[in-house]
């Protein structure tokens, strides 16, 4: 007997993120996250081995202590290289890799909204980044921070992590709308943080406000290591937007993306 | 059939694709019941199936299924089963995996939709495999498990494009059996196929389509019927075929006569004149040894060939 009451939306959401999720934990786009994620951990595990201050930084003055090393690691490495990366990886994914494995039909043709489909994964992508990325700056943590020094910095490595997941749902969105939208939401995803959030952060006044990174560093709670380099200048420019602020942004991108790749993925026709 | 009646209802439907226009103004109703849609390949086919099934929004005109609009209107797939073209699925899960989730996300709940997802396995002679991935299944069986997740949730509209592709005689032949049996209770199906022999052994009801228009729809003998004011091809192998033309390219009807090897092939307006021609000359001893009169237009194949060819 066919049923005839569609599944409740959360429950169809359940459905399509239980199918999501282990495609995409399994998938070579996570191999490589994982392995984008980690590097910074072993390199990081590699200089303390061959340092015994600490991990030596290009442009810094000397070695620097175990907590700062962090620091630099999240603001420089994480969250301005390997959430955004993960984010384009992953995220741009979202939709098109149901597009191009032409396996979307088989859930549009269900009595679910789209956007259901969107949510369910769009949650998928949320949970399977997290625990590719998270885990491992817990880890580096624990590596360089010294175990005498953890119950007085360990309020940073929480922060940190609220901000780098932060980053992680909301380039997420802004690349599942990318996806949702365009052909090549890869080379959008590029040229937006290689590209555009670059440039931004450089800029003097309020430009870096048009980005995400701007708002992202002003979450995490790690004094920047001198004014050198590139990341220095920007810190020099960029007039940095305060943690209430940045936190609303945040979450106004986020929504805003995530409805407008709803309303992409509600129109867009995904078979030719 | 009028609209109202039709489980199908197409209205002055467009779609184009850029410049390219896959189909053009098309008006169809298709009544309950088993119904082939034919046609070419590029025809269309598989285009209008996805109108149908709200895969793809008109450029211009109405779709309605079951009395309901399509595009956007997701409780619709309630009632609908689709069975698309494509050779793809998510080849690590297992063909019971994919089906159960599947039925689920159609709205059974969680035990009955895995009760769903094993009769609908088993009616397709994939009960033994239904535990492998999908990854691991043959051509034919990959196509049958497409259909099991289109007829799980027993829809009362099933569209199927091209379900027979790849299948061996066995699984074709269950495959014919289910579509026949679902037909019996009621429910209507859709088949699409440009090999129309498997449709004629499914119904009698057809839709013929080429190049994103209808050239015809209804009963095959009515369309027959309409193949009957355009020339026929005979093919009349006999002793004196010199003669014989001579005598039959006067008669009235008759547009071309070629030469084969021992046998004319005559193009006529009126096949019945032909063959009463042929008859008598036969019976007056004018032909000698008549042996073979055959028209390639007495199968279905002929009647496709015949409303697409120019």
């Amino acid at each position: 007997m066919a049923p005839r009451t569609p599944p409740p939306p959360g429950r169809a959401v359940r459905l399509i993120f239980d199918l999501s999720l282990g495609r995409m934990l399994w998938s070579s786009r996570s191999l490589f996250t994982a392995l984008l994620a980690a590097a910074p951990l072993v390199l990081a595990l590699a200089g303390r081995v061959l340092s015994t201050g600490g991990v030596a930084f290009a442009g810094s003055s000397g070695p620097a202590d175990g907590l700062t090393s962090f620091g630099v690691l999240i603001m420089l490495v994480y969250a301005r290289f390997v959430v955004p990366v993960a984010a384009v990886v992953l995220g741009t994914s979202i939709m098109a890799d149901e597009v191009e494995g032409r396996t979307l039909t088989y859930l549009f043709a269900r009595p679910v909204p789209r956007w259901a489909v969107l949510a369910g994964k769009y949650l998928a992508y949320l949970v399977c980044t997290a625990l590719l990325v998270l885990p491992t700056v817990t880890v580096l943590y624990f590596a360089l921070v010294p175990l005498a020094s953890v119950g007085a910095t360990f309020g940073l490595l929480l922060a940190d992590l609220l901000a780098l997941a932060l980053g992680i749902a909301v380039y997420g969105a802004v690349f599942a709308l990318a996806g949702a939208r365009l052909r090549r939401p890869v080379v959008f995803g590029f040229l937006f943080v290689f590209g555009w959030e670059q440039v931004a952060l450089l800029l003097p006044g309020t430009v870096n406000r048009v980005t995400v990174a701007g708002y992202l560093e002003a979450l995490i709670p790690h004094d920047p290591p001198g004014s050198s380099g590139l990341f220095g200048l920007g810190q020099l420019v960029g007039d940095k937007p305060g943690v209430p602020e940045a936190v609303l942004c945040l979450l106004v991108v986020h929504a805003v993306c995530l409805w407008l790749a709803t309303l992409a993925v509600a129109r867009r026709e995904y078979v030719e | 059939m009028s609209a109202g009646q039709a489980v199908v209802a197409v209205r002055q439907l467009s779609k184009w694709y850029g410049q390219v226009c896959a189909l053009n103004d098309l008006t169809v109703a298709i009544p309950a019941g088993v119904t082939g849609l034919l046609g070419p390949n590029g025809a269309g086919k598989s285009t209008l199936m996805k109108l149908i099934t709200g895969q793809l929004r008109p450029s211009q005109g109405e779709v309605r299924v079951l009395g309901q609009a399509v595009w956007g209107n997701p409780d619709l797939f309630l009632r609908v089963g689709y069975c698309p073209e494509q050779d793809a699925f998510y080849e690590e899960m297992t063909g019971l995996a994919w089906v159960r989730m599947l039925a689920e996300l159609s709205g059974l709940p969680a035990g009955e939709a895995e009760t769903a997802a094993r009769r609908a396995l088993a009616l397709l002679d994939l009960g033994d495999a239904a535990g492998r991935p999908i990854g691991s299944y043959s051509k034919g069986m990959r196509q049958r498990v497409k259909l099991a997740q289109a007829i799980a949730h027993e829809p009362d509209l099933l569209v199927l494009d091209e379900p027979l592709l790849g299948l061996d005689p066995l699984g074709r032949r269950a495959v014919m059996t289910l579509i026949r049996a679902w037909g019996r209770d009621g429910r209507s199906i859709i088949v699409s196929s440009h090999v129309l022999h498997e449709v004629e052994a499914l119904t009698s009801t057809i839709v013929l389509i080429d190049r994103g228009r209808v050239l015809a729809e209804g009963d095959v003998h009515q369309i027959r019927a309409l193949i009957d004011r355009r020339p026929h091809t005979v093919r009349i192998r006999a002793g004196n075929v010199r003669e014989l033309a001579s005598w039959l390219a006067a008669d009235e009807g008759v547009r071309s006569v070629r030469f084969e090897q021992g046998a004319i092939t005559v193009e006529t307006a009126a096949p019945d004149a032909l063959y009463a021609r042929v008859t008598a000359l036969a019976a007056e001893g004018r032909v000698a040894d008549v042996t073979e009169v055959t028209s390639p237009d007495d199968n279905l194949q002929a009647v496709f060939r015949y409303l697409v060819e120019p």
